[in-house]
């Protein structure tokens, strides 16, 4: 019983669907800074005094030190710099835009550490390091990091 | 009608006029229905078109839904509340859902804001219990004071607010060193705190009695935060989210694998032979992986085999596909079928009346399906040989 590359009359194609309950906690700090995007149009980040660091997304401890640093609370400004960036080329239900989109990774005034975010209003292969982008805040709230809609450049 | 987490059905369904959000419902066409059993159910028919929301509660049959959720009281309001995991109810089947489920986890949350219970009367105890919170250190510099409340009436009592150095405690009775003592009833005191009687009036009338230094009385307004009904149910808010991924999932099995469910339809079992360490494979792979060649050729194996390990499931994870939870205990077997290389068993189940009796070494053979397409499922399971 030799199997031949060409011989698709044993093959079968069996489909199905993954459906997992998921349920994800932002904890305190990750509520407090989502709460100010959603409520007050305000990023927040934790500055580490000893390594002189704002962070942001915000986290609970400096990664350099272990500093707690969740009562040290900045607000940055809603406006920043692209560090980096991708296009994003592919279609695929779990990701927030049609492709092509951009994403890309900005550095905010008054922030040491970038995060990412989406760029629009602008055709990507436009998109440069270095770009001055602003945050568009969203008019629904979904809670999440996505309060921000977009940033787009100034 | 019973009241589950401090709401009943009624309200749920009555404030549904009021949390309906119309810019959420644009394009959307659908009657929702709800079968809620029990004695303290009923049954719901939420329809919206055009942007409008009707919400009747229904005695017959539901008609024309376009959703239908079946569940009882108190996993609704549970669920409604946030108490259960919708997930998890759906999945121990506390949920039942019949036609669209897109419209409920994709429609209905954008078409209403969300229900929070009827609020809970507030005590003079609530107030008092949250002073310590409200109170700010920065408005309290320099100031040694106790503040005595003497509160009458349902739900009073006698406290004792202690404000020294930048820091506040509250402590139980009326202290023999009060700065200050306010007696009044708990209705007043309640409306104060809520905003809802005004100070200066209430002592006018007498409402309020003050006893001691009225100074450190009018001081004591500005060193705490009014008095916010939420506060009680917890000072933050927590983000929580839940979300129920649906991924599309597409197997092919190529000819090789193929084979194999060709195999089960004739109640076979076709392995790979590999042409050079002659070791079986089941099911069949186009590779020996050890001696990295092509195996083209197949043998037929069992379909009888020796038993060689057991796995007793007493804890299920939930089906992928179905997002239900199966039957336990339940056990996986290895199965050494005739014909096999030794090493390479074939895991599969065994009969659920023959897992007390099932050990290392017993002859086990399989029991097909009736009905056999050419899947998984073709092959039900292994019960003991005798």
């Amino acid at each position: 019983m030799a199997v031949h590359k060409e011989d698709t009359s044993h093959c079968y194609v069996q489909f199905g669907r993954m459906a997992l309950p998921n349920q994800y906690f932002a904890g305190r700090v990750g509520s407090r800074f989502i709460i100010a995007l959603r409520d007050e149009h305000k990023i927040l980040g934790v500055r580490c005094d000893k390594c002189k660091k704002v962070f942001v997304p915000p986290r609970e401890y400096c990664e350099r030190c272990m500093s707690r640093l969740d009562d040290n609370w900045v607000e940055l400004s809603n406006e920043g710099v692209i560090t980096n960036f991708t296009i994003v080329r592919y279609n695929d239900k779990h990701l927030p835009r049609k492709a092509p989109y951009v994403l890309a990774l900005i550095k905010l005034d008054g922030a040491d550490t970038p995060f990412a975010h989406i760029v629009e209003g602008i055709d990507p292969s436009k998109v440069t390091v270095g770009m001055r982008v602003k945050a568009v805040f969203a008019k629904e709230t979904t809670n999440t990091i996505l309060d921000i809609d977009h940033f787009e450049p100034l | 009608m019973t009241e589950y987490y401090g709401s009943k059905l009624e309200d749920i369904f009555n404030s549904m006029e009021d949390r309906f959000r119309p810019e959420g419902a644009e394009g959307v066409d659908a009657i929702f229905c709800y079968d809620i059993a029990g004695e303290d159910g009923g049954k719901w028919q939420v329809s919206v078109k055009d942007k409008e929301l009707r919400v009747e509660k229904v005695e017959g049959n539901l008609k024309g839904c376009s959703v239908t959720i079946i569940t009882d009281p108190e996993t609704f309001i549970g669920v409604t509340l946030g108490k259960i995991d919708a997930g998890e109810a759906f999945s121990s089947g506390k949920i039942k859902v019949d036609g669209d489920i897109g419209l409920l986890t994709n429609i209905l949350p954008k078409l209403f804001t969300k229900y929070t219970p009827p609020a809970k009367d507030v005590t003079s105890k609530d107030i008092i219990d949250t002073v310590v919170e409200r109170f700010r250190a920065d408005k309290a510099e320099g100031i040694d004071i106790v503040i005595g409340y003497d509160i009458t009436g349902e739900g009073g009592g006698k406290w004792s607010v202690i404000v020294k150095d930048g820091y506040c405690s509250v402590k139980e009775g009326l202290d023999p060193n009060c700065t200050v003592t306010m007696q009044m009833d708990a209705k007043v005191f309640v409306g104060l705190n809520l905003g809802l009687i005004d100070g200066t009036a209430a002592f006018t009338s007498g409402k309020v009695k003050i006893e001691g230094d009225m100074g450190a009385a009018a001081l004591s307004a500005g060193m705490f935060e009014r008095f916010k009904v939420g506060v009680i149910e917890g000072a933050e808010e927590l983000i929580s989210l839940k979300c129920l991924p649906s991924i599309d999932q597409r197997f092919a099995t190529g000819p090789v694998m193929g084979k194999w469910f060709d195999g089960l339809k004739e109640k076979k079992f076709y392995a790979t032979k590999c042409p050079v360490c002659g070791r079986t494979q089941i099911p069949p792979r186009e590779i020996c992986a050890l001696c990295r060649v092509r195996c083209t050729d197949f043998v037929e194996l069992g379909p009888k085999g020796t038993v060689t390990l057991i796995d007793d499931v007493y804890y299920a994870s939930p089906d992928p596909l179905t997002g239900e939870v199966r039957e336990t205990p339940y056990a996986g077997v290895y199965i050494v079928l005739d014909g096999a290389s030794e090493e390479e068993a074939f895991a599969h189940e065994i009969k659920k009346e023959d897992i007390d009796r099932i050990k290392p070494g017993m002859r086990v053979r399989p029991v097909w399906a009736e009905k056999r397409v050419g899947s998984y499922k073709d092959l039900l399971y292994f019960e003991i040989d005798e």
